[in-house]
């Protein structure tokens, strides 16, 4: 042997044996440092109340919690520039003019029935990392508007990423722009023209994304735990039981009940500000086992489908609607991971 | 605009006659010496100069001329001298434009137009003098010859006088074609466009003109929108009607030596999907290159203009990637471009591209319990599995969470070979991922899924030995390019990747076999996988003896099959020589990393002593096989008492061969004693018999590891 320690996937220009990409692949395997199956986390920040309109203008982020959001993830944009909004904006109302004449040609630039707007909100990104986040508004003028008529908002949507997994984003070339979250709100069919616009300008894909089980218990006590703060008014969640036919069971919770539980399992080791699984979990047994003493139903048989307190609810499907601004950062976070254990490298 | 277009007619006269110079007088001195006895160069010569004004009723001259340039024209076509000569003819209208439609039906040309004809045509069609048939059946005949113009560098030069003509009601679906065929990136302008967008409101959406637009599009995203249903492909009518047989006769007759250039396969396969499926995933996107927002390179050429092999290899270098990567997926020949071009990006493009179409179909999307046609999704594994990029790690990715819930039939032979192109990744990964969920599933499946996972692991195996052996043999290369992304493997690693990768299918073999009851599918299967592992110093370079396990060796000994037993002996065979060369090279060189555990050699003295004393040595069984042996397998001490039964004579496999051979040698005797066989002479008989039925391995084993000499002990 020439030598014990041998690099293995190299690459070569030099010469081909049909297995140069061989090589290529090997060297992306790696590329987003980890598995997703290996990336889930255990333990995260406990929510702090910040009062974001010192960071972003107001305007913006009464935008963004006023709608219910449908959720989406995105792979990374190629060649995305913050830079060209406006040439984006132009490019895809002449799309969406295009899209629902069609075979009719339109020029880029010129006035549609639609008025596209790409804008930076400035302030949502938490590190260095994080790319800052798109929001697109599209609106359209009605057919017989009067000149002073203003425009109707018909769809909203857009693009983030919170406290994205470092090594993740590390992992991407410079060409690379990671916003993996994408939300929508407005009529389906824009958001499939908006959708396919995106992965046609910039190579990407796009895919629904749901909130498992876990993410909704992890809201579930986050949002719980904001209740000292910022009162949560009520905590209801949601479940579906499978009986036949399937059994809806709504179950609310008095917020100062759910947060003397949530407290008392949070003794053991609360003060470094972090929350673990196993006390997201013990919280959630501990309702479930409160709810068997009253009903005898075991609640842990069925899946949970939607968790709302005053700050927020989500649902399984992926609809969030993120009611107080204050913990904007706590839930972006954990739907911006969400998105990237998606990402399928 | 008269103006305009005489000083076009200038213009282009002035350049034809410059380009066209030397030509011309070539073509004259041609001409003055066919004259002597050629009637048709005479002809041409008469369409040449006859003066316009000259009547065109009675007058016979014409009329011969013209039947005789006719039935040249019809019969083997026009030389490209003569079919300038006519054109010109033709289009100035010196005999009017009766005589100009007849000429140019006939205008067949035999090879190629001279592009400088085809421009002077243009020029008097600028001139504005044409009738509108005339002017139709003109640019009927340009679209139909196209292929045939020569060259066509001055036709885009003048561009914007045929662009002129996009407004005529008339004319404009033919110039929209012409304008089609010639267009470049430099002729897509702001104004052209807007012109062509008033054309359009003002004519509605005609089919020639949506398909310019479309053209624009996709050479200048940047300027104009445009989506095109999918009912309205096609777009262009043909239009060589009046000369589509004729045309179609003279190439056939013309078409000698030439041969075509080989088709250039970008093309994307127009699939017919037979029914909508609800979801899209599975949709290769249509090659279009993307909105250069940003200024790039301004000599890039788009994938889909490419039309011959030829071009590609010209312009190799300014080539640009087309906007989704995932589009690439319908062209063989632009993966393999993307393979020569290096191109990170573009490769992470693809990957994430793909690898979000496979989690997508298999991983996210549920069935909601009907089963769904599932020839579109395996169909999309076969050019998975055709792209010449072996694996790429999305799809890795995308297998080792499938294997976590694959039932193991689901698209089962596309699933195994992508298995088959992982390559060689750390162990403990490869043990997580790869080796328990599938030996969970080769437990719980046919005898067929475990034979096709032996297959796969198999195939596995070689392709990283193909590998490691390329990349130690040209070590010298350059590895210095390897970046910091690289996933490092260092050789004792892939040491340890390899040994456990073989243990594991020991593993599976020898418990696999006995779950199946020997299944002779799987005994083969196994000893393929051997084969190749025998043979790794030797044919790989890798300092790696692996023998099979106990539980594989012997099953196949004492198969009842001969092709099995002599396929072990083939294997033994092969592991002997391998041993033999190692040990040899370490004498020869005295390397101190080239290390070979005495263990090996001892395992594998046992495993010979083992094997030769069943199939050789029939009487005295009291041969010491090693403890460890026995104790592994108890079995064997009571299966070795019997070994008699099992030498070449005795055993299930053989013994249909030796009855044939007894036949032979005694063929009166009607009582078979085939102990006769064991006398000297008739054992060596006997083998000879038996190597002379094909059994090479076996013939292989025995020739190198039996003195030639010795008979079996215990014969007469």
């Amino acid at each position: 042997m020439e030598s014990p320690v041998t690099r293995l996937p190299t690459r070569r220009r030099t010469k081909s044996y049909g297995r140069s990409c061989f090589e290529a692949s090997s060297r992306f395997a790696y590329t987003s440092g980890q598995l997703t199956i290996l990336r889930i986390p255990t333990t995260r920040e406990a929510p702090r109340a910040r009062n974001i309109a010192e960071r972003v203008d107001p305007e913006q982020v009464t935008l963004l919690i006023k709608n219910e959001w449908k959720l989406s993830y995105v792979t990374p944009l190629y060649r995305f520039r913050h830079t060209h909004l406006k040439k984006y904006s132009k490019h895809l109302s002449a799309f969406i003019a295009a899209e629902k004449q069609q075979g009719t040609a339109v020029e880029v630039g010129l006035e549609t029935g639609y008025r596209v707007t790409f804008s930076t909100v400035l302030g949502i990104a938490e590190t260095d990392e994080d790319a800052e986040t798109v929001f697109i508004q599209i609106q359209s003028k009605p057919m017989f508007a009067a000149t002073g008529d203003a425009l109707k908002v018909v769809w909203s949507g857009w693009l983030t990423c919170v406290n994205g997994s470092p090594e993740y984003l590390h992992s991407l070339l410079p060409d690379f722009v990671s916003l993996p979250l994408f939300c929508s709100s407005g009529p389906e069919n824009i958001t499939v023209v908006v959708k396919s616009w995106f992965e046609k300008m910039f190579d990407c894909r796009f895919g629904s994304l749901g909130l498992d089980s876990t993410s909704l218990q992890w809201l579930c006590a986050l949002w719980t735990g904001c209740h000292p703060d910022n009162n949560i008014r009520y905590l209801r969640l949601l479940w579906t039981l499978p009986t036949q036919p399937p059994l809806d069971v709504s179950y609310t919770v008095n917020p100062q009940d759910a947060w003397e539980l949530w407290n008392s399992v949070r003794q053991e080791d609360s003060v470094d500000g972090t929350v673990g699984i196993d006390e997201v979990k013990h919280f959630m047994a501990g309702l479930e086992s409160h709810f068997f003493r009253h009903f005898k139903i075991y609640l842990s048989s069925g899946t949970l489908r939607k968790v709302s307190t005053a700050l927020g609810s989500a649902q399984q499907d992926g609809k969030v609607k993120i009611l107080c601004s204050d913990y904007l950062a706590t839930v972006l976070t954990l739907l911006t991971e969400c998105a990237i254990l998606k990402m399928p490298i | 605009m008269s103006k305009t277009m005489s000083k076009s007619h200038n213009v282009s006269e002035a350049e034809s006659c410059i380009h066209g110079a030397a030509n011309r007088s070539s073509r004259r001195s041609e001409r003055r010496r066919a004259d002597v006895e050629d009637p048709f160069g005479r002809a041409l010569e008469y369409f040449s100069q006859v003066k316009a004004g000259t009547p065109v009723k009675g007058n016979d001259a014409l009329e011969n001329n013209l039947v005789l340039v006719e039935r040249v024209a019809l019969g083997r076509g026009l030389p490209p001298g003569a079919v300038a000569t006519l054109l010109d003819f033709a289009l100035s209208l010196r005999l009017g434009s009766s005589v100009c439609s007849r000429v140019l039906k006939f205008l067949i040309p035999a090879s190629a137009v001279p592009q400088d004809s085809v421009v002077r045509g243009v020029s008097w069609f600028c001139m504005g003098k044409m009738p509108v048939s005339a002017q139709i059946l003109f640019l009927r005949w340009i679209l139909t010859m196209f292929d045939l113009i020569d060259s066509k560098d001055q036709l885009r030069s003048i561009y914007g006088f045929i662009f002129s003509f996009v407004t005529d009601e008339v004319l404009s679906p033919y110039v929209c074609h012409l304008l089609y065929l010639l267009t470049t990136k430099e002729h897509v302008q702001p104004f052209r466009v807007r012109k062509l967008l008033e054309v359009q409101a003002k004519m509605g959406r005609q089919p020639p003109l949506t398909q310019l637009l479309a053209l624009y599009k996709v050479l200048c995203p940047e300027m104009i929108a445009i989506s095109m249903p999918s009912k309205t492909r096609g777009g262009f009518k043909n239009h060589n009607l009046p000369w589509k047989t004729a045309l179609a006769a003279v190439l056939k007759k013309n078409k000698t030596a030439e041969a075509p250039s080989p088709p250039l396969s970008l093309d994307i396969k127009e699939k017919a999907s037979t029914r909508k499926r609800k979801l899209h995933h599975l949709e290769v996107p249509q090659l279009s290159c993307g909105p250069e927002i940003e200024s790039s390179r301004g000599k890039a050429v788009h994938l889909q203009q490419l039309r011959s092999f030829a071009q590609l290899l010209q312009n190799l270098d300014n080539i640009e990637l087309p906007a989704q990567m995932g589009s690439l997926l319908s062209s063989s020949l632009a993966l393999h471009y993307l393979d020569c071009v290096h191109d990170e990006s573009a490769l992470l493009r693809l990957n994430f591209w793909l690898g979000s179409v496979l989690h997508e179909e298999f991983l996210f999307c549920s069935r909601d319990g009907n089963p769904e046609n599932s020839t579109e999704p395996s169909q999309f594994l076969d050019i998975c599995l055709s792209l010449p990029q072996e694996c790429f790690s999305s799809s890795e990715f995308f297998l080792f969470k499938f294997l976590a819930m694959w039932d193991g039939s689901l698209h089962q032979p596309q699933i195994l070979s992508l298995l088959s192109d992982i390559p060689p990744l750390p162990v403990s990964r490869m043990k997580m991922f790869l080796f328990e969920p599938l030996q969970q599933l080769y437990f719980t499946s046919s005898v067929f899924f475990k034979c096709g996972v032996i297959e796969c692991l198999r195939s596995m195996l070689w392709k990283w030995l193909t590998w490691h052996f390329v990349q130690t043999s040209h070590k010298e290369l350059d590895v210095s390019l390897s970046s910091s992304r690289t996933m490092n493997l260092h050789m004792s690693e892939f040491l340890e990747l390899v040994t456990e990768l073989v243990q594991y299918v020991g593993r599976l073999a020898s418990a696999g076999l006995q779950l199946e009851n020997y299944h002779i599918l799987l005994h083969h299967q196994t000893l393929n996988f051997y084969e190749l592992v025998c043979d790794v110093y030797l044919k790989f370079n890798l300092p790696l003896f692996l023998l099979p396990p106990s539980g594989v060796i012997f099953p196949s000994l004492l198969a009842t099959d001969p092709v099995t037993v002599d396929r072990l002996g083939y294997v033994i065979f092969r592991y002997r020589q391998n041993l033999m060369s190692a040990k040899e090279h370490k004498q020869q060189k005295k390397e101190p990393s080239f290390h070979i555990s005495r263990d090996v050699f001892r395992e594998f003295n046992l495993l010979m002593v083992a094997v030769v004393s069943c199939l050789w040595i029939s009487k005295d069984c009291q041969v010491d096989v090693g403890t460890d042996v026995h104790k592994a397998l108890v079995p064997l001490r009571t299966m070795l008492s019997y070994c008699k039964n099992y030498n070449l004579i005795h055993h299930p496999a053989f013994l249909n061969y030796a009855i044939e051979f007894h036949q032979k040698c005694w063929p009166e005797q009607t009582n078979v004693d085939l102990s006769s066989i064991q006398g000297k002479k008739y054992w060596y008989w006997y083998l000879e018999f038996l190597f002379s039925q094909g059994f090479d391995g076996l013939k292989d084993f025995i020739q190198n590891n039996m003195d030639h000499q010795s008979t079996p002990v215990g014969g007469h």
